[in-house]
């Protein structure tokens, strides 16, 4: 009987299960009111639930009773749940969900970097967006001569930015400051930077109000991120005109080894080309890399770089004074540089970077009938917590160490200087909404040469004031010790700048368009007073900068437009009075174009660059600084074909600077009597570089 | 009688048992082949996020089950293949990869998921070609682990010829090269046998479809 009675009970409640059907429907909006559409609503842990339809309308049923969960989530909104009592009624839900935080529609630290591209916060120029950019030659430095902010510069290394000195702009490879990322020096030249554009996964370039975390730069901070872990193993070759290197990438599991050789040669490209200087060597480089990167973790990631290069060249440059004594120069230059860094998350909240870098340069030759040497050094540590909170604000602290110094020496007698600079620096993104982004940061340091202290407060501010725009603005202080030229002669006393500056933009996914304005007010800056070196020299700098890009328009091709105008002045060195100093033109502009053209296989691209005349020394003139240059002008081309050679993937490379071969000048030098001049003129009038770069072991293009 | 109640009893246990113990298998079975009915009916967009969103229901029950968020992903991949919308495809199709990145975590092993992953990969980087072109190496590396998994898994010569199909001549695609691989495809549909009617069976006609066009 009581088996009957189961039996029973087990039919009824068969019976009841069939039976007891809920309805459940309603509607989703958004806290700010619009329907959610295709959202997914679901009764946690069971089959049952829909999609909304394109009014946030929504209707499914289930079997289920008792307490459940409804779950309701959809793309751009953060999941959300109500709690519902199943009793088989039909049940009616008027339901809302916030939207969630979309980081490319986040308000971002934006004032003085130059956004152009993709990650938002991420890279600025790719290596590949370096190599294809005509007359850059694939240098690092001279695709950053077409942004904004920017100064052309060919008769001496580095980046002139906003009214800055080259020794101003400072260089940071995965954070780490490197002192001489420029190869061998050549009187009057610039040289191209030593570190291939390819080891980097992207360069973000600020040209002011940069984060605490970088010290030791007065103007401008070019960020260099380097690659993770490469996808093959493969062997690249290249074979330039100028020279050619060879590499190879091994994958392991969760590691690679790189090691790689180059050798350089300028004599065969002088012999076509016509060169400025008189070049009894041209300069001849060889060098080797190695590169061992180790992904120690999901998160966690180590990597290490050394590099050792060497150089040499001499030439006899024009003597003004005694044509008939043409000067002699030479330099044998070596450089080594290594650089490790580990990041690791400690915890979902707490991030390590740690990293080391050694740096040191050597120059050594002839100077006429002087014999001259020179050695440049940096070790640099440094150390940085990072605690993420709230949904994307974060807190960075850390300490770095720099131990920099010169030895120079002339005909055996010898001086030198070194320095311990320490420092630790705090700062803080706050995200006061997702549309308002405070940040508050200081630096401060302590030189052990100087014996000083300083203390650098930096702020920034960005307010998102539509979908794709936003106003910002930054404030910052920066210090930076004297160059090593003057402080191998003296202590002196940190040079400082203060950074204003103001900008909107518009970004959309393939358009950005900036308007910045900037005002920098320079102190203590290096200054000649009769023969002995202080601290008296003062300057300003301002200015407004367009910037234009433009990935939609052109099928296969983009562009990009920069505009900038510098109003500066300077009393520093040995400037007699305030004077607009020879490195800045009142106008400098670029436009970039590159189109890829399918049929032929090939991408070309075209710079344009032009800037207005530079100031320089005249003797015969009153006025310091008073005659200007005629301005600069010079048309770019360059052209990557894409093909295979023996099976293998291989580019043909070439690059054409100054096509049209217009005469620039940089400026003049004049002769002690100030009756005879010589221009400073760019290396060659024209320039010419052709190359193959084979990729084995790949069967794409990109390694 | 009380044989015969026993009896009865024992026989509804046992039937009702084993259509539990149906439905308890069939009930995922049914519910990946419904889901499958509205992936085959879809045609839009909002079509496809419906069937990734239904897969998505069935993958939060069924934990330890890589067809659901295959599905889900499959489903995103279309939806992103359906629109124009470049921030929207996007979005799709970051929503696949982590879908595909689960399906990971429940089967390790499985070579039709990395195949599925190369192709998301592939579409993810041709939504901005000029500055993603490192994602072909991901997309590579996806499907060359698809294919150590198995090689007879007709959709990686599938989703490789495609992706070759659509990578220009220089960076190493086009018709030409595409051919052989798409006729590769062909040939390993024809001889592949799904072994459940649940598993992933789809792109024999997109594999011809493809290939014609090559001729």
């Amino acid at each position: 009987m009581k088996s009957l009675l189961v039996l029973l009970l087990l039919v009824i409640f068969n019976f009841t299960l069939v039976q007891a059907q809920t309805k459940i429907s309603g509607v989703l909006k958004s806290t700010k009111g619009t329907p959610v559409t295709n959202a997914n609503i679901l009764l946690k842990n069971t089959y049952d639930g829909t999609s909304t339809d394109s009014l946030g309308r929504f209707t499914f049923s289930t079997m289920e009773l008792g307490v459940q969960t409804l779950q309701f989530s959809a793309l751009n909104f953060e999941t959300d749940s109500v709690r519902l009592d199943l009793q088989s009624n039909d049940v009616i839900l008027n339901l809302k969900m916030k939207p969630s935080i979309n980081l490319l529609e986040t308000v971002s630290i934006s004032a003085g970097y130059m956004n152009t591209g993709d990650g938002k916060k991420g890279a600025v120029l790719t290596a590949l967006d370096i190599a294809t950019t005509a007359g850059s030659d694939a240098d690092v430095f001279t695709a950053q001569q077409t942004l904004p902010g920017a100064q052309t510069s060919f008769s001496e290394s580095g980046l002139f930015v906003r009214g800055g000195s080259a020794s101003e702009t400072k260089t940071y490879f995965d954070g780490m400051l490197l002192k001489n990322p420029f190869n061998a020096t050549v009187p009057d030249q610039a040289s191209r930077g030593r570190l291939s554009a390819f080891l980097f996964k992207g360069t973000s370039f600020s040209a002011g109000g940069y984060s605490a975390q970088y010290g030791q730069a007065l103007s401008s901070a070019l960020i260099l991120e380097s690659t993770d872990l490469p996808k093959k193993t493969t062997t690249g070759i290249s074979v330039l005109s100028v020279g050619g290197g060879i590499d190879q990438n091994i994958r392991f599991k969760n590691s690679a080894l790189s090691i790689g050789a180059a050798y350089y040669n300028l004599a065969p490209t002088y012999r076509v080309t016509k060169q400025q200087n008189n070049f009894i060597k041209a300069p001849e480089q060889i060098s080797g890399s190695i590169q061992y990167k180790h992904k120690t973790s999901e998160t966690g990631m180590f990597k290490f770089y050394a590099t050792y290069g060497e150089t040499t060249l001499a030439l006899y440059q024009d003597n003004i004074d005694l044509p008939a004594v043409p000067r002699y120069f030479s330099n044998d230059n070596n450089n080594i540089y290594i650089n490790s860094t580990y990041k690791e998350f400690l915890n979902s909240r707490w991030k390590l970077d740690a990293g080391f870098s050694f740096n040191k340069d050597k120059d050594g030759g002839s100077l006429s009938a002087d014999l001259y040497s020179r050695t440049d050094k940096l070790t640099n540590g440094k150390i940085t917590f990072t605690n993420y909170f709230g949904k994307l604000s974060n807190l960075k602290f850390g300490a770095e160490t720099f131990h920099t110094g010169r030895t120079e020496g002339m005909n055996g007698l010898t001086r030198g200087y070194d320095d311990q600079i320490s420092s630790a620096f705090v700062e803080t993104d706050l995200f006061l909404t997702e549309n308002l982004v405070l940040r508050v940061g200081a630096r401060g340091e302590y030189s052990s040469y100087l014996e000083k202290y300083n203390l650098a407060p930096r702020t920034s501010l960005g307010l998102k004031t539509g979908t794709n725009a936003q106003v910002s603005f930054a404030y910052g202080r920066f210090y930076q010790n004297p160059e090593d030229e003057y402080l191998i002669l003296k202590r002196l006393d940190f040079e400082v700048a203060d950074h204003y500056i103001l900008k909107y933009e518009i970004n959309t996914a393939d358009q950005n368009f900036r308007i910045e304005g900037y005002y920098k007010d320079y102190n203590h800056l290096t200054k000649e007073n009769g023969g002995t070196h202080d601290n008296s020299g003062t300057g300003y700098a301002r200015g407004v900068e367009l910037f234009w890009k433009d990935k939609k328009t052109i099928k296969n091709g983009n562009y990009y437009i920069s505009y900038s105008f510098l109003d500066t002045k300077r009393n520093f060195r040995d400037f007699p009075t305030l004077a607009t100093p020879s490195f800045a033109a009142k106008h400098t502009a670029s436009v970039v174009y590159k189109q890829f053209f399918e049929a032929l296989q090939t991408q070309a691209g075209a710079t344009y660059t032009f800037a207005s005349g530079r100031p320089y020394l005249n003797p015969n003139n009153a006025v310091y600084l008073g005659d200007r240059t005629k301005s600069f002008n010079s048309l770019s081309l360059t052209f990557s074909h894409l093909t295979t050679v023996f099976k293998q993937f291989a580019v043909l490379y070439l690059n054409a600077n100054n096509v049209t071969g217009f005469n620039n000048v940089y400026g003049y030098a004049y002769s002690q009597d100030g009756l005879s001049r010589r221009a400073t003129l760019p290396s060659s009038k024209r320039s010419l570089v052709v190359g193959i770069l084979l990729t084995i072991g790949d069967n794409t293009f990109v390694r | 009688m009380k044989n015969l109640t026993n009896s009865l009893l024992l026989l509804l246990v046992v039937f009702g048992f084993s259509s539990y113990a149906q439905t308890g298998q069939s009930k995922y079975e049914m519910g990946v082949k419904k889901g499958l009915q509205m992936v085959g009916a879809a045609q839009t967009a909002d079509d496809y996020l419906k069937t990734s969103n239904y897969f998505e229901r069935i993958a939060q029950v069924e934990t330890k089950e890589w067809l659901p968020p295959y599905y889900a992903a499959y489903g995103n991949l279309h939806a992103g293949l359906s629109t124009n919308n470049k921030v929207l495809q996007d979005q799709y199709f970051d929503l696949a990869l982590v879908q595909i990145a689960d399906a990971e975590t429940r089967d390790a092993e499985n070579s039709e998921i990395y195949a599925l992953k190369g192709y998301i990969q592939f579409m993810k980087m041709s939504v901005d070609p000029q500055s993603r072109l490192s994602m072909i190496g991901d997309a590579t590396a996806s499907l060359a682990r698809a294919e150590t998994l198995n090689p007879e898994n007709p959709r990686i010569y599938l989703i490789n010829g495609q992706n070759t199909f659509y990578t220009p001549e220089a960076f190493g695609g086009g018709k030409k090269k595409a051919k052989p691989i798409l006729e590769n495809a062909v040939a390993k549909f024809a001889i592949f046998k799904p072994a459940t009617e649940i598993v992933p069976a789809w792109g024999a006609a997109r594999a011809k479809a493809l290939l014609a066009q090559c001729n």
